[in-house]
């Protein structure tokens, strides 16, 4: 197979890319050798080649990025304002903020900071030094007196179990006894004055009736408290 | 690559350190293809300046699904080439006119410079010369190909013309290349 200078040029690319199949390299080999068009074209070619492969990158001045960012972005300082509020946006530094300020409104609304009508002088060191120590015996108050509460509460009901234990049949005593003569509609032989007042006494008749079901013992015990 | 998509993600949603990262990684790569095609240091550094421009406000349009970001971008750089060397056309034409001079001066001095490094340089120098002679067409396959090394289908990509096409610009591109430099009395070794 003989190859034309027009063949040749043609398939130069892949001859130099190693492309060529056995038979079309023994071709364009035998027509470079033979031609003297071709040999000087191919050499040429070949060393264009290698001088641009031994071509180096050429470095960019170090200013190229920075105006290039700037040119893009804007200056250094807007990009880094930009790239902290970026930063705000993680939820862990959401998460304590969120944190962070719910446990100053809970101080201030603690230390009895007035949220409606807020005023710089209460934030002073001083005021909430004050509002937080008079909160805190206010606090410390009103624990004192529900222990005191809990405590004759306590009491009082181990005073009625003991008067239990002691004395059963005050028991069956305060179990509140239906009256058989007495028809639905008619009272004892009290008269009220008025219907209301019927009303409102029969309501405490019941209140009391279910608590002497409920504690028994209660009444023998202020019975007890009475007769001194 | 997948640096690069995920980068360019990261970009979209706002994330300015991402599009930093993207500028580092491809500027040095965007200025050779800008400096080889114009041949000019300052009119690279405007040019890749501008590149990175268009690509940060296009970047909303760029699919990884189509290729890689570098081929993206390398297309970009491409059209903004072509379109400074339209602009530039007529000041180029007063130019090269001037060009003549420094070839005889580049043969003569060649004689005079025995260090081989020297010689490189200027070897390299005259190549440069060679290359912005080329018309753009075949200027932009012989950088995308022997300087860039990027395959025949990438080129194909970032040139939008057929693989064959590529080829041929490619070779036509060498060949045109050989014979300025022997023009300018550059001769293989």
């Amino acid at each position: 197979m003989t190859w034309t200078c027009e063949q040749t040029e043609a398939r130069l690319c892949d001859y130099l890319d190693g492309l060529l199949q056995p038979s079309e390299q023994i071709a364009f080999d035998h027509h470079v050798n033979a031609c003297a068009r071709c040999t000087p074209l191919v050499a040429g070619v070949s060393h264009v080649l290698g001088s641009l492969q031994k071509l180096e990158q050429v470095e960019p001045s170090p200013q190229l990025i920075n105006s290039i960012l700037t040119a893009t972005q804007g200056p250094q300082t807007w990009r880094n304002a930009k790239r902290w509020l970026r930063g705000l946006q993680s939820p862990r530094f959401v998460y304590s903020a969120v944190s962070v300020a719910a446990t100053i409104v809970l101080l201030l609304t603690a230390t009895g900071f007035n949220w409606r009508k807020p005023k710089l002088a209460d934030l002073a060191p001083a005021a909430i030094y004050r509002s937080a120590d008079s909160k805190a015996h206010v606090v410390y108050g009103r624990s004192i007196k529900f222990v005191s509460d809990l405590r004759v509460v306590y009491e009082i009901q181990q005073a009625i179990n003991e008067n239990q234990q002691q004395n059963p049949a005050i028991r069956e005593q305060t179990i509140p006894q239906p009256s058989p003569q007495k028809e639905p509609g008619r009272t004892d032989n009290t008269n009220p004055s008025s219907p209301k007042q019927q009303n409102r006494a029969d309501g405490i008749g019941r209140t009391l009736e279910i608590l002497a079901c409920e504690l028994p013992v209660l009444s023998g015990s202020l019975m007890e408290r009475r007769t001194p | 690559m997948e640096q690069d998509a995920q980068l360019v993600q990261q970009c979209l949603q706002g994330d300015g350190s991402a599009w930093e990262e993207l500028v580092r990684r491809h500027t040095r790569r965007i200025f050779n293809i800008c400096y080889r095609f114009t041949g000019n240091r300052t009119e690279a550094e405007d040019l890749s300046q501008d590149v990175f421009l268009r690509v940060y406000r296009t970047l909303g349009s760029y699919r990884s699904a189509h290729g890689g970001f570098a081929t993206w971008a390398t297309s970009v750089t491409r059209n903004l080439l072509i379109d400074h060397y339209r602009r530039t056309k007529r000041d180029r034409i007063t130019d090269s006119l001037d060009d003549a001079m420094p070839v005889v001066e580049n043969k003569e001095s060649s004689a005079r410079r025995p260090d081989q490094q020297a010689l490189l340089g200027e070897l390299s120098g005259q190549v440069q010369t060679a290359l912005t002679r080329l018309s753009p067409e075949l200027r932009e396959a012989v950088i995308l190909r022997d300087l860039q090394q990027l395959e025949y289908a990438e080129i194909q990509q970032v040139l939008a013309v057929p693989e064959g096409t590529v080829k041929s610009r490619i070779n036509r591109g060498r060949i045109e290349l050989a014979r300025i430099l022997q023009q300018m009395g550059v001769r293989p070794a």
